[in-house]
């Protein structure tokens, strides 16, 4: 019965596919667009045609393109920003294949000019709403903390994404909390996106082609969080030269290396990077300091392989750890690996396939030791994940994404090994099993020369799986019942249909206006009831109790270019409303607790909020200015009365300001500064004693906010002159260079000078960072 | 597994250069709440219930007693009553109750017309073996307590300590659900800093029951903790009737110690 139903919603959202008559005398035209020096293959890249204003396509995550036309001769446009335009005349008889290479244009960006077809080649005024792309080009100028470039820090100035904090991992995106972004690299999950309890995102930007993040408007290939995507895509490698190029910086270094192989057909990359804060521990004179490990190092690794004209297989992967120990004490390690086997087959002209076979695992343990006490205790996450993928260039005017996939997620939610004579037991919590899939089409649909409509369906699934003992509780979190379910056993499914549907209609040239409709949903979340930023997190898939998380947003916005698409100008506003919303009891046990359902409570959410967006691409002077005004609220049983309080992710304004100046040949100067409101905190209101000791009351959660965020940066980049052989650059920046004290801890003690009396001391991070990065390529 | 400290001293340290801390002062709340603190244990009474207002977070430790109340301690099991008496502002202790394990104990505090009760029983006693010292950390020298953990029954402790007979203002609490049956060799954690050459330990080790020991649990971490909790609460207190605190029929095992010279 409910199949019918889902299956009817299918036919019913699809059915103005099957108005559009083919007609006679189209052929496609596809392809794939590269970089002509280096054979990076060019997602997002347009292709359009100067005699045909209403036809054109953007590339696909793997560059390839597909468009019909009636027969004729035409010329062919094919644009990406920071490349040359090429243009190219065609004649059109038959079906054509033609790849295209694309040179980067070197210097500052100059202003592309393209009469007719400019319009729609501009992403800006066609992409669903909430959706925005950044090239690690984009990023490179912009000033960060420790000269690390960062792409996924970069973000966080884009309106709608706002950062947890100095010294906190993490990012909100409209409101929703942390563990709701997607982070996919290469299509494989990344659980844990931070690097040193935060301070850096685990993704190498030598290694990093772009990012395409997503905060309405997802299309349907994309599920399982409910905030936002974050597709990042590996580099394919240089597949004409062999190069290596390097940093190295106060803290960290990074060497990669990249070449052709299989006399061109194939191309590889591998990138590393280490950081040695641990040398200069060691040389501290406090034995604290001294005999503390600490260091992260990455890898990412990506080999492709073109095996004919219609097929290339490529493989990446990524490792990472982080590292942690206090002399001889207590310490944590945690790192996360990918593997991306995936397999790119061109049916046709107009059908082209994906199949990905993705690995995924994130763990952590936490090691504690003394004289007595030798514990370890550990948490992970693995996935095995398979992924099919078709696009169906129908038309012209119409194409079809198709595909399903499979993820089994096999979670420890907590193991504990001890020695002999420490104060606790081992104890291994159960496994918990699950396989959640995914069905989806959708139909783009440039339903005329101004309006397009993308629409369409997923319909997720997970099933827990046994075995395992699985419990219900009464109000209480007393255990009601408890059955063993054995494995393979299916114990519980949630089939959840997520209709997403986005429009967007060009009133002009130069303005647009769109629309966007979506639902997203989550089932595996993220438990951590601490502030600090600790990965001993425990993630947990949807179970018998705790349910599928589920949002709806509603997204719409007004879309402008000036000066012939020299700046661009978007203005958003969204609503979203969001169903079980986990939080925890008063004193929840979170670590190896088997009974952890017992101690979560469940609610709902809304946000909402209005963002604006200026960016001037072209000249010497480039930078955007991003504001967001928003609010973000929780309703959770059994807190603040059952009434709405203010989300930990709420912050009213939020501006961001980057500008990066091309001085002269050499310099480029750049700046960006933030500022936001405090978020919400609860404060005591009041003390009373245990034991002698001072104890906090406190009021209604969340009623109370940290004082403002606000940091300016400052960063210039020399480039040393190029030679045929190397090419070498300088990067300085100051963090927060009018050392702002940003709140990262408030803690409520008693005044260790009178202990008589109780003081509130903030502690904050990074007050005018100093860093120097050399960077180098041959 | 109190894991929490280790990250922020280990963020302290990866940013030691860059770090700084101040005392500040935003203003906050100041809303009066009733709070009852009473026990009950096997020890020779009399035992207290102590009575009081919150203070407001910028004032001195020192907190409105309240009087006049009417409190009432009863052995359930037993079936004896006892009235309390105010000995002073806002004290109220016993007269014939004795504490008794495996009996519960119930408190019934009557203050402006309403009515505060809570039940508590009292576990099992569990006997502290002895206190050793922990030197390896120079300046913060730390006593331990040596104890065997009963098997296959949920246990929950707390620690409290005097020094050269003074109590030391600082709890702190430990339950065995990872830890059935072990011998246990639990540091006490007090200001660094605090015990020196010579100095005489007392350290009781208290028994407790679940309502009670809840409260307390969730008081250490708001005590000593807030700043890594994502939302900091009042304790949950064992006494139904609206106001914070707790009751506690409790077994309360000593044993002393001198801290060495080094």
């Amino acid at each position: 019965m409910q199949k019918t139903k889902y299956l009817l919603a299918i036919i019913f959202l699809l059915s103005p596919m099957f108005i559009w008559a083919q007609t006679k005398n189209h052929f496609s035209i596809s392809g794939t667009i590269k970089d002509k020096a280096t054979g990076e293959t060019l997602p997002g890249a347009t292709v359009g045609f100067l005699q045909l204003p209403g036809v054109g396509v953007s590339t696909n995550s793997y560059g390839f393109y597909s468009v019909s036309v009636p027969e004729g001769s035409y010329t062919l446009v094919a644009t990406y920003m920071g490349y040359r335009t090429d243009t190219l005349h065609i004649e059109v008889k038959a079906n054509l294949q033609h790849n295209i290479n694309l040179e980067a244009s070197s210097g500052q960006l100059k202003e592309v000019k393209i009469s007719s077809s400019s319009s729609r080649s501009n992403n800006i005024l066609t992409a669903p709403p909430g959706v925005q792309k950044l090239t690690v080009n984009d990023i490179k100028n912009v000033p960060v903390l420790l000269g690390e470039k960062d792409i996924l820090k970069t973000i966080q100035l884009l309106p709608g994404i706002v950062a947890a904090g100095d010294g906190k991992a993490g990012f909100f995106v409209r409101g929703g909390d942390a563990d709701q972004n997607l982070i996919l690299l290469d299509e494989a999950t990344v659980y844990n996106a931070s690097h040193l309890l935060g301070f850096f995102s685990v993704f190498n930007s030598d290694a990093i082609k772009d990012i395409q993040i997503y905060k309405a408007g997802m299309p349907a290939d994309y599920g399982g969080r409910l905030s936002s995507v974050e597709d990042i895509h590996m580099n394919d490698g240089n597949n004409q030269k062999f190069g290596v190029s390097g940093g190295l910086g106060l803290i960290a270094s990074r060497l990669t290396a990249e070449g052709p192989l299989f006399d061109h057909k194939g191309s590889f990359i591998v990138s590393a990077r280490r950081t040695y804060v641990d040398l200069f521990t060691g040389l501290a004179h406090d034995t604290t300091i001294k005999k503390t490990k600490l260091y992260f190092y990455d890898i990412n690794m990506k080999a492709n392989y073109q095996v004919d004209k219609n097929d290339r297989v490529f493989l990446s992967g990524y490792f990472g750890k982080d590292y942690l120990q206090l002399k001889q004490a207590n310490g944590i390690d945690y790192g996360n690996s990918t593997g991306t086997l995936r397999w790119n087959h061109i049916f046709s002209n107009s059908l082209f396939s994906n199949t990905s076979l993705i690995y995924n695992n994130f763990n952590y343990n936490t090691h504690f030791q003394s004289s007595t006490n030798n514990i370890t205790v550990g948490s992970a996450i693995t996935d095995y994940h398979l992924k099919q993928d078709f696009n169906y260039y129908l038309n012209s005017t119409n194409k079809l994404d198709i595909g399903l996939e499979s993820i089994y997620h096999v979670t420890q939610p907590g193991a504990a090994t001890t020695s002999q004579t420490s104060n606790y037991n081992s104890v291994t919590l159960q496994k918990k099993y699950s396989l959640e899939s995914a069905v989806y089409i959708s139909h783009e649909w440039t339903a005329t020369d101004k309006l397009k409509l993308t629409y369409g369906l997923r319909v997720s699934d997970l099933t827990v799986l046994g075995p395992g003992n699985f419990y219900t509780y009464d109000a209480n979190g007393n255990v009601l019942t408890n059955t063993y379910y054995s494995g393979g056993k299916f114990v519980k499914s949630y089939i959840n249909p997520e209709p997403r549907i986005s429009a967007s209609y060009q009133l002009n040239d130069s303005s647009s206006v769109k629309l966007s409709y979506d639902r997203n949903v989550q089932n595996i979340h993220l438990l951590n009831n601490s502030s600090a930023t600790s990965p001993t997190n425990v993630y947990l898939p949807s179970t018998n109790v705790v349910k599928p998380e589920i949002a709806d947003q509603v997204s719409m916005g007004y879309y402008r270019t000036f000066h012939q698409n020299g700046i661009e100008f978007s203005s958003e506003i969204y609503y979203k409303t969001l169903q079980n919303q986990i939080d925890y009891k008063n004193g929840a046990n979170l670590v190896g607790n088997e009974n952890i359902e017992a101690d979560l409570l469940f609610g709902t959410g809304r946000a909402y909020g209005w963002e604006t967006y200026v960016k001037k691409k072209y000249g010497k002077l480039t930078g955007w200015v991003s504001y967001t005004l928003s609010k973000s609220e929780r309703k959770i049983n059994g807190i603040n009365n059952n009434n709405y309080y203010l989300a930990s992710q709420d912050q009213t304004n939020h501006l961001s300001v980057v500008g990066m100046y091309q001085a002269s040949k050499k310099w480029v100067l750049s700046a960006d500064f933030v500022y936001s409101t405090g978020t919400p905190v609860t404060y005591p209101d009041g003390k009373f004693s245990v034991d002698g000791s001072p104890v906090y009351a406190y009021g209604n959660r969340n009623s109370q906010r940290l004082s403002p965020y606000n940091r300016l940066d400052l960063g210039a980049t020399l480039y040393v002159k190029k030679t045929h052989r190397i090419e070498s650059s300088w990067n300085f920046s100051i963090y927060n260079i009018y050392g702002q004290s940003n709140p990262y801890t408030i803690i409520f003690q008693t005044d260790p000078n009178n202990m008589n009396r109780t003081q509130v001391q903030q502690t904050s991070l990074f007050k005018m960072v100093p860093s120097v990065t050399y960077n180098f390529k041959f | 597994m109190k894991n929490i400290n280790l990250f922020l001293t280990l963020v302290s340290i990866a940013v030691a250069f860059s770090s700084c801390t101040k005392t500040i002062t935003p203003p906050l709340n100041n809303s009066p709440q009733l709070v009852i603190e009473g026990a009950v244990s096997d020890t020779v009474g009399p035992y207290h219930v102590n009575i009081s207002k919150t203070a407001n977070f910028y004032s001195d430790n020192v907190y409105p007693t309240v009087s006049g109340a009417t409190v009432v301690i009863t052995d359930v099991t037993a079936n004896v009553t006892d009235v309390l008496t105010e000995a002073s502002p806002g004290d109220y202790t016993t007269h014939t109750i004795t504490g008794t394990p495996g009996n519960t104990y119930q408190l019934k505090v009557m203050l402006d017309g309403k009515t505060y009760t809570a039940l508590s029983t009292m576990p099992k006693p569990v006997l502290l073996d002895s206190v050793s010292v922990d030197y390896s950390v120079k300046d913060n020298i730390r006593p331990v307590a040596d104890y065997q953990d009963p098997i296959s029954q949920k246990n929950y402790y707390k620690y409290s300590m005097k020094k050269n007979g003074i109590h030391v203002n600082h709890f702190q609490t430990f339950d065995d659900r990872l830890s059935d049956g072990r011998y246990l060799q639990e540091k006490l954690d007090c200001d660094t800093g605090t015990f020196h050459h010579g100095d005489m330990v007392k350290v009781d080790l208290v028994g407790l029951d679940a309502g009670a020991f809840n409260y307390l649990k969730e008081a250490e971490a708001v005590a000593y903790d807030n700043a890594n909790l994502a939302a900091p609460a009042t304790p949950t207190s064992n006494i139904t009737g609206g106001c914070i605190g707790y009751f506690s029929a409790q077994t309360v095992s000593s044993k002393t110690t001198v801290i060495k010279n080094l």
